[in-house]
């Protein structure tokens, strides 16, 4: 009997332990930085988050408890926890998200000082989000492989569709995330809306295009890892990983094809009902600085609201494709992806 | 040596180690033909061992196992003509009645005829007629005791091997199968060797018996002579005698005149019969407790009486059995038709005597 | 008591609150059973009904509309007849293979039972995606043996997720068939060798027509793990649709398909439920009672070569595989990039970013496995002794919740727990008790198997020498079945730590569980990461395993699982 005592005494322990070291969330005083946040993280590259992290944490002292997922999870995520959030802020999320939270009361408005006179692009006029970056999609490819077969990089997209390339390419589904619905609305405007023909002709390309990919991804950025690692040949991916990979010693190969490249716009919002309003002002002051700028486009190669700054991808401001509208791109949003789900990502392969 | 002399089953010498336990140091026995011998010992004595050896289970390291003139040593248990029968049945639960017995037959590809006709015949032995296509989960435990052997039997074995055959039976039950067991088994007239812990049982159905103790043969003879004259004070306790006395020969005595043997109780007048002792020899001197008389109290001054007190007094019907206390030894007493010389209470004090034709055991 | 009340209180009101007393003394057992069943019923039924609804509802009413969507469009029903292949061969080569292991560990050569047996339990304690990672290390396009033998072959699809997971699962059917062969009486088998029956005889009219309820129960279970747990199969599909890891997306990604979500789950539902009916069924027929006797240790035979060796490699390859994959595991742990460039790194090893999700899953599987240990074994008490009618029932609800698709009740738990007064979405409760309604029945029929050990009338003589019911649960009952309680608790525990089909739906931001963490590293393709990840956890769980062991060696109250198995 006594031994039962003492092991259900340790498991009781045990148990205890466990609650008492749980959340335990400290009031955070008004105008007191808190001693960490909860975000939603929407690089869907944990590692992405986690320099992001790392960084704050040096700078202001607070801790960032994050969930890093793609763009469109973590939107989903935020539409279905509304109006009671888990979390205090999100950063690097899309821009149709920054625009929903907007629309929808999600997100709380804010003037920051940082951020003040950076323009329409990068600050909502009326503060109630801030644009970190645009990020881009790039083609990439694996040197070795190309090399193996005596293959070079594509110079255009159109090259892409080449029949050689036939279960080589890998890109992101568009179901799941945000740099794939940046790729349909590029493609569809770059193929559709610029040659006149109608959206019809950028289907057209993605449908011809699809005959040739692998896998889409769930993930923007996995196109870059799996091509680094030689399980495919080429990828369109999100340029975010690519300048970490090449210095990490993966072979990989990158292009702005001549056509140009799409973007979109990632950034801030502090969403409503925070109890921690404060650090989450600081660390958007923090994200608007231009240490910070040069801290983003150094590690993911984004295009920064400040001009000083040259993205080391790029090594300036890339080729972009034209007329590209992120206006008009949120607002089709469903039926765009309702064509891409029809056509692409539930159609019988 | 001719075919009907011969015995059927030989066992040599043979020897067996598990680890640092040697189970068998050197047993050797024989089996006639027909003859029903019973392996009796305390458990862990080696006789299920033994049995595993001769039914192929086990392997001996040393010495021979011959059967029908013939060494099976290396032989699986399927070619031996050896059958075993399990403690637990070791019936299989999934098949009826009729496909366990037919198990072997059918396994051995005989025509369907034919392995109908015989589990019949079998059923028709074991008193289970008509019970062919029962699921053996709704068979008693005698029943499915009848069944392990009809199934058993089914090839016609040279020697059957039952393992504690009845010890998963209650005790009325247990009687009744013992009786059943012998009887088929004459019928048959088959070789069986029986292994059992329990020695009513053995010495109601064997032939010979085959005492064994810690790996060795103490003793083999009938049931009688097993009885009568236990060869060791192992025999004799695990038989069953409780009233063994520690004795010094002082005095041979003649053709007329018994023996003098000191013992706990003090001298001892015992006629000698033929048993070979000397003066001054340590014995043991077994005492069978219905041999025993029992007497109001009064002089002891009989040949062999001694003054003692009742320490323990049971009644049972016919018999009655005492514990009494003669110079600090206990003593046992079975009593029958006590209603001559009255019941004794405990603690009441009585006239005990001793025969004079008691067993004498050299140490 | 308040001195005014007591004096206050007539007569007969206070005999009317000793009948109360009285009654609730007389019905502990009943009550008890009531409430736990109301938990059962809340935790295990409803989020199955509330999936069930939302299937069917509409914007206006009820509606077939989402049904029809998923039987009219061929994606979606290709992924249902996808899904059933994978279960099938799956469950096919896992029951194969874990019978061989399991004959080979109870009947084979002596030297090889003990180190073939850790080797099948082993991946129990790693993630099952650990399978995917090992697959795409070794026999991606940029493989070891993708490259050493220039083969050109495409794991990302039907292929890499039946092997994938069928060594996931094979641990489960070992432990399962083994847990049903151990317990055949070898005098059966010794039987019929003696009637002259060859191993082969032996092997097809005997063993295994009585290991079959065991390996009934096997297939169910490896079956819904199969087709229910995605990790491996969400990163290894590639482009072949599957039910379970679609569910994940539809539910989780841009289309948040919530209706579309619950039919693919009632999908995923009706061939595990229809093989709970078979089963059930199929072991009703044939339940044998437990042969009579203790069976006697049989030396081992000597196994006919011509089974011997087959049986031998099988299980060697098998066992080699697991070997490889931790190995191969351990070598994308150490390398830079492994396949690209293999040198040597601490890197991965020494990334501490998951610590906080270690901490939880800790935290969470050790909540999960105390309580689903403590109310296992409270209804194993509540069905083996009440006496109520709906006891079967219970069990029945219980063991449903273990058979389910973790992805089902993850998303179910989505819809029945999202308001009040049931609003747990976002918290950390509600993965505890997500882990430990859907474990709790391990634990509850190891309870079953002690408690039938037990008579009653040990209980009945407690009670009679004027202890009370609790007095007779605390001192009789406790101490027989604390083994039990061990056992589940154990079995709660390291499931919690490693499984992903259900949590991943329920995790929250800072709450991120270590299982869903290496996954979504793996997904997004860090595969060092993952692996080195992957690492820590298995020492984790490893070294809790440990600790538990000792500790209940020291204590002399060794976890059994009593027969029961799962």
């Amino acid at each position: 009997m006594k031994k039962i005592l003492i092991s259900l005494l340790l498991v009781l322990l045990f148990v205890g332990a466990a609650f008492t070291t749980g959340q335990k969330e400290a009031a955070a005083a008004k105008e007191k930085l808190a001693p960490f946040i909860t975000i939603y993280e929407g690089a869907g590259s944990v590692e992405i988050a986690g320099k992001v992290a790392k960084l704050i944490k040096e700078k202001l002292g607070v801790e960032i408890r994050f969930t890093s997922e793609s763009h469109g999870v973590i939107h989903s995520r935020i539409k279905a926890e509304a109006p009671n959030f888990t979390g205090d802020m999100a950063l690097n999320i899309g821009f149709p998200l920054m625009v929903e939270a907007k629309e929808k009361g999600w997100s709380v408005s804010y003037d920051s000082p940082s951020w003040r006179g950076a323009g329409d692009v990068w600050v909502d006029k009326d503060g109630f989000w801030w644009n970190q970056g645009n990020w881009a999609f790039v083609l990439v490819g694996n040197k070795d492989l190309l090399a193996k077969k005596g293959y070079t990089l594509p110079e255009s997209w159109d090259e892409l569709l080449d029949a050689k390339w036939k279960d080589q390419v890998v890109m992101p589904s568009a179901l799941t995330s945000g740099t794939a619905f940046m790729m349909v609305y590029s493609f569809v405007t770059l193929y559709g809306l610029n040659t006149g023909k109608g959206e019809e002709a950028g289907w057209q390309y993605l449908e011809a295009l699809n005959k040739n990919v692998a896998q889409y991804t769930r993930g923007g950025n996995v196109p870059t890892d799996l091509v680094g690692r030689g399980e495919f040949m080429l990828g369109i991916s999100s340029d975010e990983m690519v300048m970490p990979r090449i210095r990490g010693g993966y072979p990989l190969l990158y292009k702005v094809p001549k056509e140009g490249i799409g973007f979109g716009s990632a950034g801030v919002i502090i969403l409503k009902g925070t109890k921690k309003l404060y650090t989450c002002q600081k660390v958007t002051d923090f994200i608007g600085s231009t240490e910070f700028c040069k801290f983003w486009s150094e590690l993911a190669g984004y295009v920064t609201k400040d001009p000083s700054v040259k993205p080391a991808l790029y090594g300036g401001i890339p080729r972009y494709i034209p007329n590209i509208n992120q206006a008009w791109a949120v607002a089709n949003k469903g039926r765009l992806l309702e064509e891409w789900k029809k056509r692409i990502g539930r159609a019988p392969k | 040596m001719n075919e009907e002399s011969r015995p059927m089953l030989v066992l040599r010498e043979i020897y067996k180690t598990f680890g640092s336990v040697k189970a068998l140091k050197g047993v050797s026995s024989e089996v006639g033909k027909g003859e029903l011998v019973t392996f009796l010992g305390p458990s862990g004595c080696g006789k299920t061992t033994l049995l595993r050896c001769i039914g192929g289970l086990a392997k001996p390291d040393a010495g021979d196992v011959i059967l029908d003139g013939e060494i099976i040593n290396d032989l699986p248990p399927d070619k031996r003509g050896t059958q075993m029968c399990f403690q637990n049945y070791a019936l299989f639960p999934h098949m009826t009645v009729a496909e366990n017995i037919g198990y072997g037959p059918q396994v051995h590809k005989w025509k369907k005829k034919r392995i109908r006709e015989r589990v019949e015949e079998l059923l028709h032995l074991v008193l289970l007629e008509g019970m062919g296509d029962r699921p053996i989960d709704k068979l008693s435990g005698g029943q499915q005791q009848r069944v392990a052997l009809a199934r058993a039997l089914a090839l016609e074995p040279k020697i059957l091997l039952l393992d504690e055959p009845l010890s998963n039976l209650d005790a009325n039950l247990r009687v009744l199968m013992r009786a059943s067991l012998r009887e088929i088994q004459k019928r048959v007239n088959i070789t069986t060797i029986f292994v059992t812990h329990d020695q009513f049982e053995a010495m109601s159905i064997s032939d010979r018996l085959v005492v064994m103790h810690d790996g060795i043969v103490e003793q083999i003879g009938t049931p009688g002579e097993i009885y009568e004259k236990p060869s060791s004070e192992f025999v004799a306790s695990f038989i069953g005698y409780v009233n063994i006395l520690n004795g010094v020969v002082r005095n041979l005595g003649s053709e007329t005149e018994p023996a003098v043997i000191s013992t706990e109780l003090g001298d001892l007048q015992v006629l000698r019969s033929e048993d070979d002792i000397e003066v001054n020899q340590r014995v043991f001197l077994i005492i069978r407790p219905e041999t025993i008389q029992v007497r109001p109290y009064g002089e002891a001054t009989g040949i062999n009486e001694f003054k003692s007190t009742v320490i323990t007094s049971m009644y049972g019907g016919s018999t009655i059995k005492y514990t009494v206390d003669i110079q600090g030894k206990n003593i046992v007493i079975d009593q029958f038709d006590p209603s001559n010389v009255g019941i004794f209470g405990i603690g009441e004090k009585v006239t005990v005597g001793i025969p004079q034709n008691v067993h004498i055991l050299k140490k | 008591m308040n001195e005014v009340a007591e004096a206050g209180i007539p007569r007969s009101s206070r005999a009317l609150w000793q009948s109360i007393k009285d009654f609730v003394a007389a019905r502990t057992i009943s009550t008890t059973g009531i409430i736990l069943f109301l938990l059962l019923a809340t935790f295990l039924l409803w989020p199955l009904i509330a999936v069930l609804i939302k299937s069917i509802a509409g914007s206006e009413g009820f509606t077939l509309q989402h049904y029809q969507n998923f039987l009219t469009k061929p994606y979606y029903y290709q992924s249902l007849i996808n899904t059933l292949i994978l279960g099938v061969l799956t469950t096919s080569v896992c029951i194969g293979v874990g019978f061989i292991i399991s004959y080979i560990t109870i009947r084979g050569p002596r030297f090889l039972r003990k180190p073939l047996k850790m080797l099948a339990l082993l991946p129990l304690i790693a993630p099952p995606y650990i399978f995917a990672l090992s697959l795409i290390i070794l026999l991606g396009r940029n493989g070891i043996i993708t490259k050493a033998l220039n083969l050109n072959l495409s794991i990302y699809g039907f292929s890499g997720c039946v092997i994938a997971q069928t060594l996931a699962f094979l641990p489960l059917a070992y432990l399962m068939i083994e847990n049903s062969l151990s317990t055949l009486n070898p005098n059966l088998e010794d039987s019929a060798a003696n009637l002259g029956a060859s191993q082969g005889k032996i092997l097809r009219s005997i063993i295994i027509p009585l290991v079959t309820p065991g390996i009934l129960k096997a297939a169910l279970i490896v079956f819904v793990m199969a087709i229910s747990e995605f990790g491996n199969v969400a990163i290894l599909c590639g482009r072949t649709p599957f039910l379970a890891p679609d569910i994940y997306t539809i539910v989780t990604g841009i289309e948040m398909d919530f209706s579309m979500g619950s039919v693919l789950s009632m999908f995923l539902i009706l061939p595990c439920a229809v093989i709970f009916v078979i089963q059930n069924y199929l072991i009703k027929g044939k339940g044998y009672t437990t042969i009579l006797g203790k069976p006697v240790a049989a030396e081992p035979r000597r196994i006919n070569p011509a089974i011997l060796i087959p049986f031998l490699l099988v299980s060697i390859f098998a066992g080699g595989l697991v070997l490889l994959t931790f190995g191969i595991v351990g070598m994308g742990t150490l390398t830079n990039i492994v396949g690209v460039d293999n040198t040597f790194t601490l890197n991965h090893l020494l990334d501490w970013r998951s610590n906080m999700a270690m901490m939880n899953s800790l935290r969470i599987s050790l909540l999960s496995g105390f309580f689903g240990a403590i109310i296992g074994v409270l209804l194993a008490y509540v069905i083996v002794r009440g006496n109520f009618r709906g006891r079967t029932a219970l069990e029945g609800i219980a063991i449903a919740g273990f058979t389910l698709p973790g992805t089902v009740l993850g998303i179910g738990y989505i819809f029945a727990f999202n308001k009040p007064p049931l609003l747990l979405t976002g918290t950390m409760m509600i993965l505890v008790i997500n882990c430990a309604f859907r474990f709790l029945a391990v634990g509850m029929e190891a309870g079953i198997n002690k408690l039938h050990q037990l008579s009653i009338e040990v209980e009945e003589a407690s009670l009679n020498l004027g202890a009370s019911a609790a007095t007779t649960f605390r001192r009789i009952v406790l101490p027989i079945v604390f083994p039990a309680f061990m056992y589940g608790f154990m079995y709660v525990f390291m499931t919690s730590m490693v499984s992903l089909s259900a949590v991943i739906f329920l995790v929250s931001p800072g709450q991120n569980l270590a299982s869903v963490f290496i996954f979504q590293w793996a997904n997004y393709g860090y595969i060092g990461l993952a692996s080195a990840t992957t690492y820590k956890l298995i020492a984790i769980v490893g070294a809790s395993l440990a600790i538990i062991q000792a500790l209940s060696r020291w204590t002399g109250l060794r976890p059994t699982a009593g027969g029961g198995g799962a």
